[in-house]
């Protein structure tokens, strides 16, 4: 643990995050599923890992590749007050500054994530630029198991295995899911710790849905000398709102219709009700 | 601004250029992904070891760490084939190079620096089709904001890569390796972006060259003068961003324009004078020469040329003929 927060506190912060998926994607839809699954992962990230700088931002860099998965970091960024709410809902409609899958240069954005992929290159050579300039900063960079089956992953993991990156940590969405279905069925990727291990990685499978075990990971991740680290999130495994669960495999995409938003925010006011009455005990 | 005498050739101009660089700028990182040999990366990869990135034989990964590289506050000079810079990896080259500055991103002006440089670009590889590059310009000019400079010989190679590191966005300048003539003369010859070079200055016929074309023009203009065939020739090292005004008013004072490119013939130098002329309307008539709708053999250059035409005896008869 890196700020002291409480387990209890971030499970709170996670709950806030999915409300936050919730209420930005229910105005147009959007890519719900993934920004409710990954949500513990933002809150540790956003609330313990990355070390904030003097400037309001981080000073640990924080790369998305898989670009839909922005709706994550809205979530986050919504909860540490760098974006609006009412900005953030305009998320989807036509003229908006808040891209579904961002470009470079946006708050929160360090590369243009659409084109799946490409993320983990661009991490691997920004923790490669940071290290020989003598820097501390650790490089963090989500992918999905979609991402895995583009071969320019795996000449990332080469690379930043060959060269020891160990400021940098690959954070792996291993939801079974991509656009047509499980992941299992259109092209398996399994056993991807191992297969990361074969890179040079330093990994460890967790269901990335469980603050504890999150902590730990990323505790794991910077005590690993000599390699870099790949943290395989089980996220399919998040079961917290039962009408984006119930789309499953097909949630990839959640249509504005395609599912009953007031349920959704009922159950999370639900789980926030009871993670913050157990806060005051 | 052209060297006289006997020609001189260097036979490793990217050695220098690339050491002498990285010795003035500490932050600048040239990259190779296992060609750094034959992209003569020697003396960097040697005696500069801290400033020398080879990725592997991974062409994506070359130019997404490039990327990372800059995003880290380095400037990375990234070195390969041109065929493998553009079509192999041609959407990391556009996106993790290209969408960080520029109008419609969210940096309008600035950004970070990002270069590419591709040697043995259009049919100046000796293995045919899949080691030539005779489409690169055309890929890498529609890039939006994207910087592209095709130099004639190690004097405009040099200079265009010393300004490219101060250059916000993605440059991509076309690469010589090997014996390469030196044609412009460094006390006389200053490059700014998007200049244009009149190498002869005379009326009738005006040739537009960029790269090696301007090479092959050059030897053309020889036996052209000896002919008596009066012409001038236009050097065009910055294909993007073109200066419109200086090769329109090149275009408008002569009765023809022939264009001669190490490129197809389609989305390289021609068409792009040819876009120009057009947005000016009833222009002269231009004739493309380069690669036509085929593919070049492979060999010795010398022996491409001939097959394509491209040697200097068929481009001056070609260019007489249309005189007449
Ligand atoms: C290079 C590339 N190919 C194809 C696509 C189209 N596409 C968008 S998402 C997606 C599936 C990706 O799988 P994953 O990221 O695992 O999806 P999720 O788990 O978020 O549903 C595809 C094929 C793309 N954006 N980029
Ligand atoms: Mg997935």
């Amino acid at each position: 643990m890196r700020r002291n927060q409480s387990v209890n506190d971030l499970a709170v912060i996670a709950a806030r995050i999915r409300r936050h998926v919730l209420e930005i994607c229910r105005q147009r839809g959007g890519y719900a599923a993934q920004g409710v699954a990954l949500a513990d992962i933002a809150a540790v990230l956003y609330f313990d890992e990355l070390r904030p700088d003097a400037d309001g931002w981080f000073k640990d860099r924080f790369v998305l590749s898989n670009g839909h998965d922005a709706i994550m970091v809205y979530g986050a960024l919504a909860e540490t007050g760098h974006y609006g709410m009412d900005v953030l809902k305009t998320y989807n409609a036509d003229g908006t500054s808040v891209d579904q899958s961002p470009i470079e240069g946006q708050l929160g954005f360090e590369i243009t994530a659409g084109s799946l992929g490409q993320g983990p290159s661009q991490s691997a050579g920004l923790a490669w630029s940071l290290r020989r300039q003598g820097l501390d900063e650790r490089v963090y960079c989500l992918f999905s198991d979609g991402e895995l089956q583009e071969g320019n992953v795996w000449e990332a993991a080469m690379f930043a295995g060959h060269q020891k990156l160990d400021n940098l940590c690959f954070i792996i969405d291993n939801n079974d899911m991509q656009a047509s279905g499980q992941v299992a069925d259109v092209l398996a990727v399994e056993p991807v710790p191992e297969k990361f291990e074969a890179f040079g990685f330093k990994s460890r499978r967790i269901n990335g849905t469980g603050i504890t075990e999150l902590l730990d990971a990323f505790e794991e991740a910077r005590a690993t000398k000599g390699r870099p680290y790949a943290m395989i999130c089980d996220t399919r495994l998040w079961a917290g709102i039962n009408c984006l669960q119930k789309a499953l495999p097909m949630a990839h995409y959640t249509a504005r219709t395609a599912v009953d938003w007031d349920e959704g925010l009922t159950e999370i006011g639900a789980t926030l009700m009871e993670l913050e009455a157990k806060r005051r005990e | 601004m052209l060297l006289t005498g006997e020609r001189q050739f260097d036979s490793a101009p990217f050695d220098s250029i690339s050491y002498d660089l990285c010795t003035r700028r500490g932050d600048v990182v040239v990259m190779s992904a296992d060609l750094s040999k034959y992209c003569q990366v020697v003396r960097v990869k040697k005696e500069l070891p801290e400033q020398h990135l080879d990725v592997g034989m991974a062409e994506q990964n070359l130019l997404a760490v490039a990327a990372g590289v800059a995003k880290g506050g380095l400037v990375p000079v990234a070195t390969c084939f041109a065929c493998y810079i553009t079509r192999r990896a041609y959407d990391q080259l556009l996106i993790c190079m290209g969408t960080g500055s520029g109008a419609g991103t969210n940096v309008e002006t600035g950004g970070l620096t990002n270069i590419a440089i591709g040697f043995t670009p259009g049919i100046t590889n000796p293995a045919r089709i899949h080691h030539q590059a005779a489409e690169d310009l055309g890929m890498v000019r529609a890039i939006p904001n994207a910087t592209v400079i095709d130099p004639v010989d190690p004097t405009d190679f040099r200079a265009a890569l010393d300004i490219a590191v101060d250059l916000p966005g993605l440059t991509y300048i076309r690469g010589h390796r090997g014996n390469t003539p030196l044609i412009l003369d460094p006390d006389k010859f200053t490059f700014e972006l998007g200049k244009t070079y009149t190498l002869k200055a005379g009326k009738g016929i005006g040739i537009i060259a960029s790269g090696h074309g301007t090479q092959w023009a050059l030897e053309t203009s020889e036996l052209l003068s000896e002919r008596g065939v009066d012409h001038s020739l236009l050097h065009v090292p910055t294909i993007k961003p073109v200066n419109e005004k200086e090769v329109s008013d090149f275009a408008f004072a002569h009765d023809q324009i022939v264009t001669i490119e190490n490129h197809q013939i389609v989305t390289g130098l021609g068409s792009l004078v040819a876009e120009i002329v057009s947005d000016t309307g009833g222009g002269p008539r231009i004739t493309r020469i380069g690669l036509a709708n085929r593919w070049a053999p492979g060999g010795t250059l010398a022996y491409i040329r001939a097959q394509l035409g491209l040697d200097a005896e068929v481009l001056a008869s070609r260019l007489a003929g249309l005189a007449s």
